[in-house]
């Protein structure tokens, strides 16, 4: 219990850092200096001191959904062991709760879209439908397949039932990560399907779905926002730790080594390629569930 | 169970009371006081004997007088309660709809009594257990609701939508006759006490099955045979509409299930049939959904997918059944069960606002609704609640039920082990996906029907106090069921060990561990209240005002340029075109200057359009083959029966 109160401590601490830290490589890779890495927490000082604004035609949605947002967000991320921790909420069946809980947050998020009645918002909340509806499918392909093989149904049992025997366990993390990576990059909306930078609002995904969002709002979104990149970011980590089984401390080190090496990946990845064509982006998640498939049929066959 | 029939005594009272009063306003009030006072009675009664009663009874005495047409075992009692549950908000509903139509002039006296016989049919329906009983009133409850249905009668797409409902009912009602003739002859039986037949009898099994599944498939509307749903609900009041989605149609889940009772245990294949037919209606139901601007007939759609899930607990059932295995059972046939009672519950919600809401616009065209949300808060708030629980979302009960069904498919895999792992996980899968696609569609008909700025002006938009006192009670079971589960957990669990699945207790329902799930919901909710209040406090620090939205610098926005129904589900309905017969006609202006320019969007059904029109058409070219019989003498008719009936007559004889 202890263990699982520091873990959900160490994600909200650092959610933000992760983000700095990727925005930071990437401006690296891209050949300038770059914000701090620690500039996601000046951002968010700074939201929190800022007078709220809403729009005219804003309803009690757009109060509560950044609420119901970031508590949806961080009870999640109360059910994802880091290391050894045993997470603040393990039962059976919190897979399932997981990505629910996540779904709630997001029907939230796009009826707040929703709520401005601007076009901007609401073709933000278009996008972000659609590709909710394919990334759910990947988490199930990935995630869902080790518990289906295992017959356990807590993410904690489920990564700690992955045993380092064979050739196939390289395989499979290979086609595990990856499918996850591309499950972080739809629902955190980062490059390629989604661009946190640009500035043109009908190129955007999330970012143009709190348009009109401030203050304390804002606050609650981006913090949010930081925690479901970091959840993402754990999923992956949690892959890895049969190399560690039994110690907490390597436990540890797999864990910042994982960060370290997926921050430099998405860095990689948003330097090197630019945004997708909207109407492509099915297509790619739908390339990310057909590897889950494979994934899943590798394990059937060595079983 | 005196209660019981008594309490229906009151609620058939209205049908003769309304003789004797000729005024519809104090025939409305009487009828729905009768109403609800008798099924708040029978309520009580048959909720008494489900929890504190642990006999299956099967020959009970109706005032003092034996017989065995009616049994009183557990399924029937849950089914009854679901009945009275959620007649009793409906019920409440009705009077302040019917109210409308009374002040309008438009007598309504005939249609209570169809609403009444509805009610009463449906109950007794459930308790039957004679088969000519059965039969009986489910042709009542058939017919009746079609009487109700065609209220506005002079509206022609109410002839051909209740033409529809007519005609599924007969083709249903003749293959049960078939059904219950053949386990008749199997059991030398008419009562449901009696009926067994195992696996062994061959063929006689399989095409009980066949029939008993197609006939209640059709009733609750599974996918190929869901077509009369769409066309049915849209036309029918709304008060007939949320009892035919709420309650009817689960008239067929009873069927299926007692029909499992009659015939186990189940050959696999079967389970394996009814999974893949249910994961087709609940994929497809909910995408059809999304392309629909029709609020009523986006609903109706809803259950098409419903249902599918309500029978992949089914399928999970059955296939627990040909293994053995209690847990599967147990839990496959528990979602189901609780599914039932949920969906009953939000569906009732939704339909109920959506009659509140088409009958303050005078439409049922989403696309003209919009900012709903700042001329009714809280009954946006209440068919919100309907919303997330019917997409399954925590902490409400439609979660509840899913959660169920996710872990019979976690079981199966694990118990049955081969390649089940493999097919389970694509079963979950694709319930994942149904989840999703619930959620874009409930977004969009929330956020445009409520939010944003209104599209068309709206005149007025009341909502009486016994809208609010139906919409509130239904809200709140949504939410009790999905904080507070356990004693609903506790009843399915009884259902079922009490005669259902064949051997007793199993714990597979209770050991889901509900408390913490309780938990987890109860921090959700103080977590949400406690950084709300931390965020206002926050507000009031550093201040909060209202501003005009981001505009990108243009000045003249207006209600028009908010995204619309068909634009916000476009990208999901251009990637099911091909199923879905998705149609855009778009006219843009070629000038250079903005001129005139069109886009309009329709679907269509695919099995509705290319089957069932082009069957019906078929059939009546087929018909009008033997049109020169048909003459204005009725002498001829006489003359055809007679013939009709000697050449009966001669091949009985001929045949003994």
């Amino acid at each position: 219990m202890i263990q699982g109160i520091i873990s959900i401590l160490i994600i909200l601490l650092l959610a933000p850092m992760f983000a700095g830290l990727v925005n930071k490589l990437k401006a690296i890779f891209t050949g300038r200096i770059g914000a701090p890495t620690i500039q996601p927490y000046y951002d968010l000082k700074r939201l929190l001191r800022k007078e709220t604004i809403n729009a005219d035609s804003s309803s009690f949605i757009s109060a509560i959904s950044p609420v119901i947002n970031f508590v949806s967000v961080v009870i999640a991320a109360a059910m994802l062991p880091i290391g050894l921790a045993r997470p603040v909420i393990s039962f059976e069946g919190d897979i399932i709760l997981f990505a629910y809980v996540l779904g709630l947050a997001r029907f939230f998020q796009i009826l707040a879209a929703m709520d401005i009645g601007s076009s901007f918002e609401g073709m933000g909340a278009a996008r972000e439908t659609t590709f909710a509806v394919f990334a759910e499918p990947i988490f199930f392909f990935t995630l869902g397949s080790i518990a289906f093989m295992s017959g356990l149904t807590s993410i904690y049992d489920i990564y700690h039932s992955i045993r380092l025997d064979n050739v196939t366990y390289i395989i499979f993390i290979i086609v595990c990560s990856t499918s996850a990576f591309i499950l972080a990059v739809t629902e955190c909306s980062r490059m390629p399907v989604d661009d946190p930078n640009t500035h043109l609002e009908l190129t955007m995904i999330h970012e143009v779905m709190i348009l009109d969002n401030s203050g304390i709002d804002l606050f609650l979104y981006q913090y949010s926002s930081y925690i479901k990149l970091f959840i993402y970011a754990i999923l992956e980590t949690s892959f890895f730790y049969p190399f560690g089984v039994k110690s907490y401390t390597v436990g540890i080190i797999i864990f910042v080594v994982v960060i370290a090496v997926l921050s430099i990946t998405l860095a990689v990845v948003e330097t090197i390629t630019s945004r997708f064509k909207m109407k492509n982006i099915p297509q790619y998640l739908l390339f990310a569930t057909a590897i889950g498939i494979l994934n899943l049929l590798i394990y059937t066959f060595t079983k | 169970m005196n209660l019981f029939f008594f309490a229906l005594a009151i609620q058939i009272l209205p049908t003769i009371i309304i003789g004797f009063l000729p005024d519809n306003r104090k025939a409305s009030v009487v009828t729905h006081f009768l109403l609800v006072a008798g099924l708040i009675l029978g309520f009580s009664s048959s909720f008494n004997a489900l929890v504190f009663s642990n006999t299956t009874q099967h020959n009970i005495s109706i005032f003092g007088i034996p017989n065995s047409l009616f049994r009183f075992d557990a399924l029937a009692l849950y089914f009854l309660c679901i009945i009275q549950l959620v007649a009793i908000p409906i019920s409440i509903y009705s009077y302040s709809y019917f109210k409308y139509y009374i002040e309008r002039g438009k007598s309504v006296r005939s249609t209570l009594v169809f609403y009444t016989l509805l009610l009463v049919s449906t109950q007794l329906l459930v308790s039957a257990n004679h088969s000519i009983v059965f039969l009986i009133f489910w042709e009542v409850m058939s017919i009746s609701a079609y009487l109700g249905m065609i209220f506005e009668k002079e509206k022609k797409e109410v002839q051909t939508g209740s033409f529809y409902y007519f005609v599924m009912n007969h083709i249903v009602v003749y293959l049960l006759f078939v059904f219950f003739f053949l386990l008749h002859h199997q059991t030398k039986s008419w009562l449901f006490s009696d009926f067994h037949i195992s696996p062994e009898a061959g063929k006689i099994f399989i095409i009980s099955y066949a029939l008993s599944l197609i006939a209640f498939g059709m009733k609750a509307g599974f996918m190929p045979f869901h077509f009369w749903l769409p066309r049915a609900h849209p036309i029918a009041p709304t008060v007939f509409s949320a009892f035919l989605s709420g309650i009817i149609i689960k008239t067929g889940i009873y069927g299926i299930l007692r029909t499992f009772q009659f015939l186990n245990p189940t050959p696999e294949w079967l389970g394996w049939l009814v999974l893949a037919v249910s994961m087709i209606s609940a994929i497809f139901g909910v995408w059809y959904a999304l392309a629909q601007h029709d609020i009523k007939k986006l609903l109706a759609y809803h259950s098409v997918e419903n249902i599918g899930i309500i029978g992949i607990g089914i399928g999970i059932g059955f296939i627990g059944s040909a293994y053995h295995s209690l847990p599967i059972q147990v839990l496959g046939f528990g979602g189901a069960l609780l599914h039932t009672l949920n969906h009953a519950i939000f569906k009732s919600l939704l339909f109920i606002g959506s009659g509140v809401i088409s009958q303050n616009l005078g439409t049922r065209n989403i696309e003209l609704m919009g900012g709903l949300v700042h001329r009714g808060k809280y009954f946006v708030m209440l068919f919100l609640i309907g919303s997330i629980a019917i997409s399954g979302i925590p902490p409400l009960n439609g979660f509840i039920s899913e959660f169920i069904i996710y872990n019979g498919f976690f079981v199966t895999a694990k118990e049955l082990k081969n390649y089940y792992p493999l097919v389970m996980l694509i079963s979950a899968v694709g319930l994942a996906f149904v989840g999703g696609l619930a959620v874009a569609c409930f977004t969009k008909i929330n956020s445009i029907m409520f939010l944003g700025s209104e599209r068309k002006e709206v005149k007025h938009f009341n909502i009486s106090f016994y809208e609010y006192v139906s919409l509130g009670i239904l809200a709140f079971l949504c939410v009790v069921i999905g904080f507070y589960p356990q004693p609903f957990i506790g009843i399915v669990n009884k259902v079922l060990n009490n005669g259902f699945v064949p051997v007793s207790s199993s714990s597979a329902l209770l050991s889901i561990n509900w408390f913490y799930i309780s938990l987890i919901f109860g921090i959700i909710f103080l977590g949400v209240l406690f950084v709300y209040f931390w965020k206002r406090a926050i507000q009031n620090k550093y201040g909060r005002r209202t501003s005009a939205a981001w505009g990108c610098g243009y000045e003249n926005v207006n209600p028009r340029m908010q995204y619309t129904a068909s634009s916000f589900a476009d990208e999901l309905n251009e990637i099911s075109k091909s199923v879905l017969v998705y149609h855009k006609n778009i006219k843009p202006s070629k000038k250079i200057f903005p001129a005139e320019a069109s886009f309009e969007s329709h679907s269509e059904d695919l099995v509705d359009n290319k089957f069932v029109l082009n069957g019906f058409r078929n059939f009546s070219s087929m018909i009008s083959k033997i049109e020169f019989l048909s003459h204005t003498d009725i002498r001829y008719y006489i003359s055809f029966i007679l013939i009709i009936l000697t050449i009966y007559g001669l091949i009985a004889f001929l045949w003994n």
